[in-house]
């Protein structure tokens, strides 16, 4: 049996013994879809009567409450939150995957059983991916299943393009390559599974942070000693566009891209707007899912290449 | 081909020479104590020829191939204190191991948990296995794929005399089927039980290599340990004192005493002398423990 497909079946076999990954699944499976129909119920319930002032309830519930709608909002509704869900998931198979052969002082057990560093490193990044794809759809699943039951009590239907928004799922679990490879990298790098799972949470956010502030004192008026070297320096535009190539801004595109189709809808029916404008900066709906990809991509190799040097080079302390 | 073969390893760490310029072969079927001090570079040897550690310069092979290499996996391995998924029973951290390995039927993993008498406790969480378990458990995870090759440190560390024996019964068993042993540990009395041929590490350099009779005529002899008994035997401590020796009682009537060589022969008539009545004398040769002592610490050598 290939070193590979061993390590895929240990390490599977290590997945399922632990109780954080069901306790992962059922917030992410039953909590938020439940939580879901119980808001869309108490929404139609206390929305009726801003109908006749032309509000579209029926509209509303069917983008947020029908199995699409869950669906949809449990692709997208993570991407918004801080830390988002896909980033605990991440850390926390991180964490089991090579933060715990740390703390348990188990990678001398288990390269010497399995010296071939490479397939162990590949084999964890599988299963671990495996497991957030199992998530992500089962979370698809599970929406349908929730949503269905909704029609019972919600003015909703199965409709809704149903291709595209599996294909945005498949997009986003693609997506979250680099962050896993980031985490293996980090904890991996600082030897312990806590400091790499808080650098993890902060880091890209710290960076973008950062960013910001820089930012704002390059542009401050007038010119300074500061502000002008930078300016002279004709970094301006390339400072202007590093933005687009944030970690976060790219990971979560594809979950983000149905926002800006959920908002259109509503605002189209209210208001006249068909241009959101400056709301798709603050959705974060401004990158296109190709540049979104290539971006995401560059990252995979970057923290791909890194992880895999360190990995095979590492003495076992 | 030979089992083991170092050449020239040396580990650095910075202008530190955890093992340096360390060579010897194992052959097929030896078993080998591996004896030093700590920090003397036992375990730093053993994880380069495991291939947890790279050589800073220097090559090991494992039956025949350069570490690392595919050959590890014929070895079974006890490095340090045994680690374990705590969350997992003793059954599933094998069946774990198992898997990751690739070629182990499943049966075996209850062959070896009987092999080191756990079949009772294998469903049992290992975070509530004692410190002997662990061990047992170890050395049954070593055992999973039948290996021709077993590097074990300290594997009767925090074990009970009665856990201690266990374990070396069960590597006479493994040695037997011939597979090549190289094991470090503290406890000396347990290796001269155990190995056929002494690696003795000081400092980080291969000091002797050699049968344990080599180790000891090279050593020399320069004392006898005896064990006396009396019918008095604050008498005889008294007596021993007296003669300018550093007895210690043993059981109700005896003690034991270490006296110098050309010292054996008339140790009792001295006692005789001082009116101790002895009833029994028994003289023990030259152990590893002394001739060890000596080789490690010079002073202790005759001059």
């Amino acid at each position: 049996m290939s070193a590979l497909v061993a390590t895929v079946r240990a390490e599977t076999f290590k997945l399922l013994r632990k109780r954080r990954v069901y306790v992962l699944a059922f917030l992410y499976w039953v909590v938020l879809p439940a939580i879901g129909l119980i808001v869309g119920r108490l929404l139609y319930t206390n929305l009726r009567e801003f109908e006749r002032e032309g509000l579209p309830v029926n509209d509303l519930l069917q983008s947020l409450f029908s199995a699409h709608g869950l669906a949809t909002v449990a692709l997208t509704g993570p991407a918004y939150m801080s830390p988002t869900p896909y980033i605990i998931a991440v850390v926390l198979l991180a964490a089991l995957f090579i933060g715990e052969e740390r703390g348990q002082n188990m990678w001398k057990t288990v390269l010497v059983v399995q010296p071939d560093r490479p397939a162990v490193l590949t084999g964890k990044l599988v299963v671990a991916m495996g497991a957030l794809l199992a998530l992500m759809l089962g979370a698809f699943l599970s929406a349908i299943l929730f949503g269905t039951v909704g029609m019972s009590f919600l003015p909703t239907d199965l409709s809704g393009d149903w291709l595209g928004l599996l294909g945005l799922y498949l997009w986003q679990w693609a997506h979250l390559l680099a962050p896993v490879l980031l985490a293996f990298l980090l904890i991996f790098l600082v030897r312990s599974a806590v400091l790499g799972i808080v650098m993890v949470l902060l880091l890209p956010g710290l960076i973008e942070g950062l960013y910001t502030v820089l930012n704002t004192l390059f542009n401050l008026q007038p010119l300074t000693r500061f502000n002008a070297i930078f300016q002279a320096l004709r970094l301006q535009r390339v400072w202007e566009a590093a933005p687009r190539y944030f970690f976060t801004t790219n990971l979560y595109a594809p979950g983000r891209t149905p926002a800006r189709e959920i908002a259109n809808e509503l605002l189209e029916t209210t208001v006249q707007p068909q241009d959101l404008g400056p709301l798709q900066m603050v959705l974060g709906t401004t990158t296109s899912l190709g540049h979104a990809a290539a971006v995401m991509a560059g990252y995979v190799l970057v923290f791909g290449l890194l992880l895999y040097w360190l990995f095979r080079r590492r003495d076992v302390d | 081909m030979s089992a083991i073969t170092a050449t020239g390893l040396t580990k650095r760490y910075g202008a530190k020479a955890a093992v340096d310029d360390a060579s010897f072969t194992i052959e097929q079927g030896e078993i080998v104590g591996f004896l030093g001090p700590n920090g003397a570079g036992k375990t730093t040897t053993l994880r380069m020829l495991a291939g947890l550690v790279r050589p800073s310069s220097g090559t090991c092979t494992v039956l025949g191939a350069p570490v690392p290499g595919g050959t590890l996996r014929e070895v079974g391995t006890m490095i340090e204190e045994p680690s374990f998924y705590p969350y997992m029973t003793g059954r599933s951290n094998l069946r774990h191991a198992a898997l990751l390995h690739g070629d182990v039927p499943p049966r075996r993993v209850d062959e070896v948990l009987e092999f080191v008498s756990l079949q009772d406790a294998a469903d049992k969480k290992v975070r509530a296995y004692s410190q002997g378990m662990r061990q047992r458990l170890a050395l049954a995870r070593a055992l999973l794929w039948r290996p021709k090759v077993m590097l074990l440190d300290e594997p009767t560390n925090g074990l009970d005399p009665a856990g201690i024996a266990e374990v070396r019964e069960s590597l006479r068993s493994v040695a037997a089927q011939g597979v090549t042993v190289l094991v470090s540990s503290h406890i000396l009395a347990e290796i001269e039980k155990l190995v056929n041929r002494i690696l003795a590490i000081e400092a980080g350099r291969i000091v002797f290599d050699g049968s344990l009779r080599e180790l000891v005529e090279r050593m020399g002899a320069p004392t006898v340990t005896y064990t006396v008994t009396a019918r008095d035997q604050a008498g005889l401590l008294a007596a021993l004192a007296e003669l300018g020796y550093a007895p210690t009682p043993r059981g109700e009537d005896g003690a034991d005493v270490t006296v110098p060589d050309e010292e054996a022969d008339l140790l009792l008539g001295r006692l005789a002398e001082r009116g101790v009545r002895v009833t029994s004398a028994t003289q023990r040769g030259e152990d590893l423990e002394g001739a060890y002592l000596r080789l490690i610490d010079p002073r202790r050598r005759p001059s």
